[in-house]
């Protein structure tokens, strides 16, 4: 058995991505941690998808203008990228700087807005606020549209403070004031959008953001205590350069891959539940000039994360796609790529369609008695079909040290679905399951039956729930 | 004096018709269509995966008046679920229409060819999955050739297949590869007046011409988005003096060659609103009034996932866009004087 080094490379592909399989995690594991976090770290020097087949087979993705398209894009994107950070990073960022088609209705504009956490996501935090700030399907679901020099909506300029940059406040105190919410939308009057294409008969088209400077406000605005004739880029400017915001990102960071917190309305009186590693985070954020990169390097390289094994629950993407990428379904097109999707949502995660701009809470809140339902029944169904190659793998790695005892089918399954580790009483209760059918001898259909049962089992304790 | 480089052809925009429609009136992702007698035609529209009751076969007519549908694609499933029953689509990708007027459909997820009369009724399958003789592999193009035999483009095979109507296999020719005669997932097929036969060699950005037995005569293309470079070739026609209609899928646009391959022109797209589409608006008004507001409105003109031309006898030339769910239709002029006045 590898051993250490694949269980924490499981971890790390858990985290950075969406996990991977026991023949993946060797071989990275093989090539060294620091080695992996590199690459992670740097994705534009893996191949990309091979967009032109992929929209030769699902056609529709040409145009990729319905919502369900474009979730069935992103979960075979997720499954089969040879970039898991460029994905993990995209989705982190939707999960802050939430959009939702349920207002949109254009699946194809917040695609775009994903394109563009994928391209900006591992950059500066300030380049990626001023892209999310002339983002179209942004700036029409918080209406800065409607913002206008004599009548300011404030909607985006309080979101951009309270939910995508500083948090309402920290350490018992407020990070900003009423005022630098109004100040704030007034900066950024004229940052609006193209009168849309309505979408009939031929479909929509994506909207452009436009910079109206006969619609913004040019007088004086204080900010943060600062006073100036301020465009949304000053603001932003801004913005970056608060402790607040060093903050707010690191608990977001520390959340998403580290360990589960409490959410976001509690930041501001309840202090992080790690403050050496968020203190850590912060000062890699200022050293580097605000780059996530360089957040996530320093992380994936702390003790602090390598020793969170299990410490987070998996968001219903995480939950989908793992599986997956362990079982080698959708390795390539085919039909029913839709109905997959659907379970992601079925778990409580409609991906571009968030409930509101809050977005999804996590950590034991993605959990209840419907959606725990849904996580394993998808996950048994999954790794007990016999006829997916990554469990016709799993099921032949069992077999290849010969005869095994009911203990060692057990251990062997839990390694190789990613070094997973069972409370000691479900772990014993599962061998005297496992053992009561006598001899497990490889290369019957009997085996298979039983190797496959012995990975339903395992995906559905309590610790499969935990990336 | 002004002179202009003789072109040898220029497209006159026609028409346009269609309109995104899940059934009726309208097309969806729309693959591929064929001319059928008089003014009719017939359009495939692969639909969104999770949509199948959109995958049909539309049968209208070039002034847009719409005829009726077949081959749904959840004729016995549930809503949501494709259907694998005869006479249904899943993955549709290409149509042919035989001397006696039958249209064949073929789906590159079931690997079969579904025969049905001129107006829509069942007939027939066929067709084998596999790389052996007569097995296929998504098949991705038909047409019928002068001997009323089905020649079909076996995609993952990289390879052209002959049979007769019913599947019975006669040959083969081509092989994975980028040299004469190697395709790499080739995708449209076209037979011209002559006999011989052309094929969009999609992955290699080329054209390649055979005679009828399937011997290679010539290719032309390279990758490029430059005049007479290709970014993934889907369609090809040939019109009756043997000029090359080709969609230029990755660069959305279409392009005409010479019968020698040499580049003549090329086109981004004429769309009009079409009848079909005017009824639309006139059904949400509202929709009048945004597009009278509407920044960019120029680009409804411009092609969106050309995916399929064909030439018919009248020198109509129809374009057919997935992405947009409609098919522009230029007539060809040739640019000989005819003495009227100046």
């Amino acid at each position: 058995m590898a051993g250490n080094d694949v269980a924490l490379m499981a971890h790390l592909m858990r985290r950075a991505g969406f996990g991977a399989s026991y023949d993946e995690l060797e071989r990275r594991a093989a090539a060294g941690y620091e080695a992996t976090v590199e690459e992670l770290l740097n994705p534009g020097n893996q191949p990309r998808l091979e967009m032109d087949v992929l929209e030769r087979r699902f056609v529709d993705w040409r145009e990729m203008n319905a919502l369900e398209v474009n979730q069935a894009f992103w979960t075979y994107a997720m499954i089969n990228t040879q970039r898991p950070l460029e994905e993990k990073i995209a989705l982190f960022w939707h999960g802050i700087f939430c959009t939702g088609n349920s207002k949109c209705e254009h699946g194809r504009q917040i695609k775009l807005q994903i394109d563009m956490f994928r391209e900006h996501g591992l950059g500066s935090f300030r380049d990626l606020l001023l892209g999310l700030s002339s983002d179209p399907s942004m700036i029409f679901y918080l209406d800065n549209c409607m913002s206008h020099k004599d009548a300011i909506n404030e909607n985006w300029g309080r979101e951009l403070l309270e939910l995508f940059s500083m948090g309402v406040g920290m350490d018992g105190e407020a990070n900003y004031s009423e005022d630098d919410v109004k100040e704030c939308a007034r900066a950024f009057t004229g940052w609006t959008i193209t009168n849309a294409i309505p979408r009939y008969p031929y479909g929509r088209y994506e909207a452009g953001f436009i910079y109206n400077p006969a619609d913004h406000d040019e007088e004086n605005k204080t900010f943060l205590g600062e006073t100036g004739n301020f465009n949304g880029d000053d603001i932003v400017d801004l913005i970056a350069r608060q402790p607040a915001t060093a903050r707010f990102i690191s608990r977001h960071m520390y959340n998403f891959f580290v360990a589960d917190d409490v959410q976001v309305p509690a930041w501001q009186n309840t202090p992080p539940r790690d403050m050496e590693t968020i203190k850590m985070l912060e000062d890699e954020y200022f050293r580097s000039g605000f780059n996530i990169g360089s957040m996530l390097r320093v992380l994936f390289n702390s003790d602090a994360f390598k020793n969170a094994r299990f410490t987070k629950v998996k968001s219903p993407a995480e939950a989908v796609i793992g599986t997956m990428r362990v079982v080698k379904d959708f390795t390539s097109p085919r039909p029913g790529l839709n109905n997959l999707a659907a379970n992601i949502r079925y778990m409580g995660q409609d991906l571009m369609n968030p409930p509101t701009v809050e977005g999804w809470h996590t950590g034991g809140e993605w959990i209840d008695s419907g959606t725990l339902v849904e996580r394993i029944n998808f996950a048994a169904d999954q790794v007990g079909n016999l006829d997916l190659p990554g469990v016709q793998d799993m099921v032949a790695r069992v077999g290849s040290q010969g005869a095994a005892t009911a203990e060692q089918v057990v251990d062997r399954c839990l390694e190789l679905l990613g070094a997973y580790e069972l409370a000691d009483d479900t772990r014993e209760q599962l061998i005297a399951h496992v053992g009561r059918g006598g001899d497990l001898v490889p290369g019957s259909a009997e085996f298979s039956q039983r190797v496959g049962q012995t990975l339903q089992l395992i995906v559905s304790t309590q610790e499969y729930q935990f990336a | 004096m002004t002179t202009t480089r003789f072109a040898g052809i220029t497209l006159q925009p026609s028409h346009t018709i269609g309109r995104a429609e899940f059934s009726g009136p309208g097309f969806r992702n729309p693959v591929a269509m064929v001319r059928g007698d008089e003014d009719t035609m017939y359009v495939v529209s692969r639909s969104y995966d999770y949509r199948p009751d959109g995958k049909r076969v539309t049968i209208c007519t070039i002034d847009e008046d719409y005829i009726g549908e077949f081959a749904r694609g959840v004729t016995t499933a549930g809503e949501g679920d494709p259907s694998d029953a005869d006479g249904s689509l899943i993955w549709p990708t290409a149509i042919a229409r035989d001397a006696a007027g039958n249209v064949y459909v073929a789906d590159e997820w079931l690997n079969r060819i579904s025969k049905f009369d001129a107006d829509g009724a069942y007939i027939s399958k066929w067709g084998t999955p596999g790389s052996g003789d007569g097995e296929i592999g998504s098949p991705s193009g038909l047409a019928i050739d002068q001997d009323d035999n089905l020649l079909l483009v076996d995609c993952d095979n990289h390879r052209v297949q002959k049979f007769t109507k019913d599947g019975q296999y006669i040959s083969q020719f081509g092989s994975k590869g980028d040299g004469d005669g190697q395709f790499n997932m080739p995708w449209g097929i076209t037979v011209d007046r002559n006999g011989d036969i052309y094929i969009a060699d999609w992955r290699n950005d080329r054209i390649q011409k055979f005679d009828r037995n399937g011997n290679f005569l010539m290719k032309f293309g390279t990758s490029g988005s430059g005049d007479g470079q290709l970014d993934r070739p889907t369609g090809v026609a040939v019109d009756k003096d043997g000029n090359i209609y080709v969609t230029d899928w990755g660069n959305d646009r279409l392009q005409v060659f010479s019968a020698d391959g040499d580049f003549l022109t090329q086109t981004n797209g004429d769309a009009t609103l079409s009848k079909w589409g005017k009824e639309k608006l006139d059904a949400n008004s509202e929709m009048w009034q945004e597009r009278d507001i509407a920044q960019g409105l120029e680009r409804e003109r411009l092609f969106w996932g050309p995916i399929a031309v064909t030439v018919d006898d009248d020198d109509n030339v129809f374009v057919v866009e997935s992405a947009r769910s409609r098919i522009q239709i230029y007539r060809r002029q040739v640019p000989v004087f005819f003495g009227g006045r100046l």
